[in-house]
Formats: structure tokens, C-alpha cells, sequence
């Protein structure tokens, strides 16, 4: 079965065939897909944990009448998109991407693309997926994927750290990248004197505009960009981005801390109970939803799970992100994700890009002080809530936090309270139906209970 | 037929007009800005050895950091 988001680039596709991911490479495609390896391009990427590795298999291909040969790429465990990543993901994503197209044009090689969506996390650091991304540099020619660049990594990094890092969501709305014209008009006026800012983007989309409807004679531009200038021109998208920051609320990152309203010994007990049973359910993939700065997301990934840190607030993804980094954690990715509005399948025929349900179901979801979120501030009933949760992962743990705990006072602090369900009872009888009930407990010194469930089958 | 500006096999992306345009003028400036790297350092390491051995051995750190990964 083809891809379904493998279809733009002629020079090969990705199938599956009973469960393991292929890709075949085109004849069309053959010279360069040699050189790549030929050059030890692809031998150096992959060293320096820059690109997917990959072996060529005796696979017969899924269109023979076009192949070249078959790939089986390392397959990664969750595919995420640039607008689930926080400001230091995409950031990092954009820096790695310039990192190949100078070790490329180094061996006579140059990215043919430069989507964000060809990178992916690997143990907290980019990743470059799409195997068939170079062609053979010829000097004096332009950077093909030079708008594409700066419409899926410049332009909204800038918009994150110059208007508001939830502008990184634009990247949801516009497949192809910000368009740059918006971006630009986006942008307050001082981030002209930024020299990177200005020509890439401000000038850049101007340009855009000049010459949308002109077609520009190959005289005119082919042969006009020396090797020197092309280096110089991915240089100074490397020290734009570089100086993008983002700080939240102006903030160092170091002030910024989980606040909680529960004691020492109910954390540790909460800590110890999930550990236990996390290691009695031995999942291979965790998904904690509403996992914060990752704290009880480590529990998981340090005993072998691929854990996905999901949060909706950007500075707890970043705080997360960037202790990964630090600690090279491995099996860890942390994404910004609002849980009550997913991200949705999108795209060509709506498949290009996969809802977060279709990414699943993992082994283990958890859910740790989130309920009352979901319930009590985005009015979802209990059931709807078991009914998604049951989409969403085979094994649950789950926190349930009672109406006189303080968080859940805060929400109902300024409305009507219309949850007469939401009580310990009302929230094991809508699980009933979907989940059997493992293991209930009462985390000491608090309020609130933790749950062991597992769907029926 | 119409001409294409880039002459790339496998060229599958529209690097867009304009996108070219100002790829072509800031070519010119920021390759004239590589250009004085070059020499500067070149001049440097002809004065003075030491700073050009430091910029070195700071990209090889660069290098061996992101090898461990």
C-alpha cells in the first residue's frame, strides 16, 4: 500500500507490505540517489545522527515499472508534524536542516526540498527522514528550496519569537509553510532592522509579490549564484534563526516550575504507585496526555516505553524539550497538543497528514490530572471521555481528582456547577462499559485516585 | 516552450520567481561577505596562527558533538 503523503517527489515513494515500511527508489532518480551514497554523504549524515539509516533489500518493488531499487528505512515510532513541535523543536529542525545543505554541498550534493515535515525527533534530537531529499549541485544554480526554507521554518520561528508563539499554528492552516506575505505584514515593524529578517523575509515577500505573475528567463538567474554565495546565503539563514529566541513570559527557563497543590508524600506515593504498575504492564509505547514538563512521562520512558509527552501549554513542552536535550533522554518526545481539539487528519484527501488517533492506539495512555480539564472546563461528559480514551490507547492509567480538591475548585470557581456526575462513582460507571478495572488507589495524603484500566475486548 | 530557470532532473518543487530574484541579489551580497571570511582569516593565519587554530579546533568540537548522537 502506497503512502499517502509520499506522492509530490517523482524520484520514489514509501509503501508498506505486511507491516513493514518501504521505499522505493525511481530510476528516474538513480544518478543522484548513487551519488548520495557514492559521495559518503549519506554515510556521514548517518554518523552524525543527522539522517534515517536505511538498507537496500531484495523487496520487489510496489511499481516495478519505475524502480530503481527498494529501501527499508529504520522506522521510527511516531511520526509527529511541525505544528505539535515547540519553538526549540522547530528551531532545531530548521538549524539541521541547514547543517545537510552545507555537509551536502560539501560532497557536490544539494536538498532538493527543505520541509519541515522531512524531519523527525530521534531521541530529542532532528532527524532527516525523506532518504530521496538531494540532487547532484550544479554550480552557479540557485537553492530550489530556499522559499520552501523560509515558509516552513523562518517564517513562523519568527512569527513565535517576534509576535506569539501560538503563531506556530499557522503551520496546521498552511501546509505548504506560512506564506511569507503574511508572515511579513504579522511581524512587528522593528524586526526590519534585523538584516536576516529583512532580506528573507520582509524583501522576500515583496519580491514574491513583484514577480508573481512573471516568469523569469533562465538567462537571468541560472549560473548567477556562485558556490561561495550559496554558502553565504544558507550561512545567514543559520545566523537568522540562530538569534530567534523565545522566552516565556520573559522568563529564564530556570524560574519556570511545575506548580502543584499536593503535598511531598503525595507526589511520591502518586510517583511510586504509577512506576509499579507501569512496570507491571511493560508497554512498548505510552502516550501521556496533558504530560506537563514530563515528569511522570520519564516514568514510563525510562522503562522502555517510547513515551509521547503531549501538553497544550508551550512553555511546559519547551521546559520538557529542553531537558531531553540536556539529558539526552531517550524514548522521550514532548509535543504541544490540545487534546480537545487534536490534531486532525489533513491534507491531500485528508490522509496527507494523520489525526493523532490514527497514530495510535499505544500500548498505555496516561491521563494524570487532566480529567477535570476535559470534564469540568471543556464540558465533556464522562462517558464521551472513556469513549476517546478507548480510541486512544489499549491500557489506561488515570487520575481522577474530586470536586473539593483546589484545582477543581478553581474551575468552578466562576461558573455553575452542572457536573452532578462528577464524583468518584459517576467516573468509575462511565469507564465500566469500555474499561475493567485493575487497580484503584487512593493516593495518600490527598484526595485523589489513581486508576489501572484496561479496555475490553 | 517555456524555459526553466533551474535545469535540476528531479526538480519537482516551484522555487517560485521572485524566491529566485532574491536569492540571485542577496547571492551577491552575502557572497561577497563569505569572500572577506575567507580572506580575513587567511590574513589572520598569516599574522597571527593561533586564532585561526582556535576557529579550527571550535568547529571540530561542533563536529565530535553532534558525532556522539
Amino acid at each position: 500500500m502506497n503512502h499517502a503523503a509520499s506522492f509530490r517527489d517523482p524520484s520514489g515513494f514509501l509503501f508498506t507490505r505486511e507491516g513493514v515500511l518501504y521505499r522505493q527508489v525511481n530510476q528516474s532518480y538513480a544518478e543522484d540517489y548513487r551519488l548520495l551514497i557514492e559521495s559518503g554523504l549519506y554515510a556521514a549524515l548517518v554518523k552524525a545522527g543527522l539522517m534515517v539509516r536505511h538498507e537496500e533489500v531484495t523487496q520487489p518493488p510496489a511499481d516495478p515499472t519505475q524502480a530503481m531499487c527498494v529501501l527499508q528505512p529504520e522506522r521510527l515510532p511516531f511520526i509527529s508534524y511541525p505544528y505539535e513541535w515547540c519553538f526549540g523543536q522547530l528551531k532545531d529542525a530548521a538549524l539541521a536542516t541547514l547543517t545537510i545543505q552545507k555537509k551536502a554541498l560539501e560532497k557536490g550534493l544539494s536538498l532538493k526540498d527543505a520541509s519541515a515535515y522531512n524531519i523527525q525527533f530521534r531521541n530529542a534530537r532532528p532527524l532527516l527522514i525523506d532518504t530521496l531529499s538531494f540532487e547532484r549541485y550544479v554550480e552557479g544554480q540557485p537553492w530550489t528550496a530556499y522559499r520552501q526554507f523560509c515558509q516552513h521554518f523562518l517564517a513562523p520561528l519568527a512569527l513565535m519569537a517576534y509576535t506569539d508563539v501560538r503563531l506556530g499554528q499557522l503551520l496546521r492552516l498552511y501546509i505548504d509553510g506560512v506564506p511569507l506575505d503574511l508572515a511579513s505584514r504579522l511581524l512587528p515593524w522593528h524586526t526590519r532592522f534585523n538584516f536576516g529578517l529583512m532580506t528573507h523575509l520582509h524583501l522576500h515577500a515583496s519580491a514574491q509579490r513583484r514577480y508573481a505573475d512573471r516568469q523569469v528567463q533562465r538567462q537571468s538567474v541560472a549560473r548567477r549564484v556562485s558556490k561561495t554565495a550559496l554558502l553565504g546565503l544558507v550561512e545567514s539563514l543559520e545566523n537568522t534563526v540562530r538569534q530567534l529566541q523565545w522566552k516565556a513570559g520573559g522568563t529564564e527557563w530556570g524560574d519556570y516550575y511545575d506548580a502543584t497543590n499536593y503535598s511531598q508524600a503525595a507526589f511520591e506515593d502518586k510517583r511510586q504507585t504509577i512506576a509499579t504498575w507501569i512496570e507491571a504492564i511493560a508497554p512498548q509505547t505510552c502516550w501521556d496526555l496533558g504530560g506537563n514538563t514530563g515528569v511522570f512521562s520519564r516514568l514510563a520512558s525510562e522503562r522502555n516505553a517510547f513515551t509521547v509527552s503531549f501538553d497544550i501549554d508551550p512553555t511546559a513542552v519547551e521546559q520538557n524539550y529542553r531537558r531531553c536535550r540536556k539529558d539526552k533522554t531517550p524514548r522521550l518526545l514532548p509535543l504541544v497538543m490540545d487534546l480537545t481539539n487534536p490534531s486532525p487528519a489533513q491534507g491531500w484527501d485528508h490522509a496527507e497528514r494523520e489525526s493523532l488517533a490514527e497514530r495510535g492506539p499505544a500500548d498505555l495512555v496516561m491521563a494524570l490530572a487532566l480529567v477535570h480539564h476535559l470534564a469540568i472546563a471543556n464540558n465533556v461528559p464522562l462517558p464521551r471521555l472513556a469513549q476517546s480514551f478507548a480510541r486512544l490507547g489499549k491500557t489506561l492509567i488515570v487520575e481522577f481528582v474530586p470536586k473539593s480538591d483546589s484545582q477543581v475548585q478553581r474551575l468552578l470557581a466562576s461558573r455553575v456547577d452542572i457536573f452532578p456526575d462528577y464524583t468518584p462513582e459517576g467516573f468509575e460507571a462511565a469507564f465500566a462499559p469500555l474499561f475493567e478495572l485493575r487497580q484503584r488507589h487512593a493516593v495518600h495524603d490527598s484526595q485523589r485516585l489513581l486508576y489501572w484500566f484496561e479496555r475490553r475486548t | 516552450m517555456v524555459f526553466h530557470p533551474l535545469a535540476g532532473a528531479q526538480l519537482y518543487l516551484d522555487p517560485g520567481s521572485g524566491s529566485l530574484i532574491i536569492q540571485v541579489l542577496l547571492a551577491v551580497i552575502l557572497g561577497a561577505g563569505v569572500a572577506i571570511k575567507v580572506y580575513w582569516r587567511k590574513l589572520k593565519a598569516l599574522f597571527g596562527k593561533k586564532d585561526a587554530d582556535a576557529a579550527l579546533s571550535a568547529e571540530d568540537e561542533t563536529e565530535s558533538d553532534s558525532e556522539q548522537q
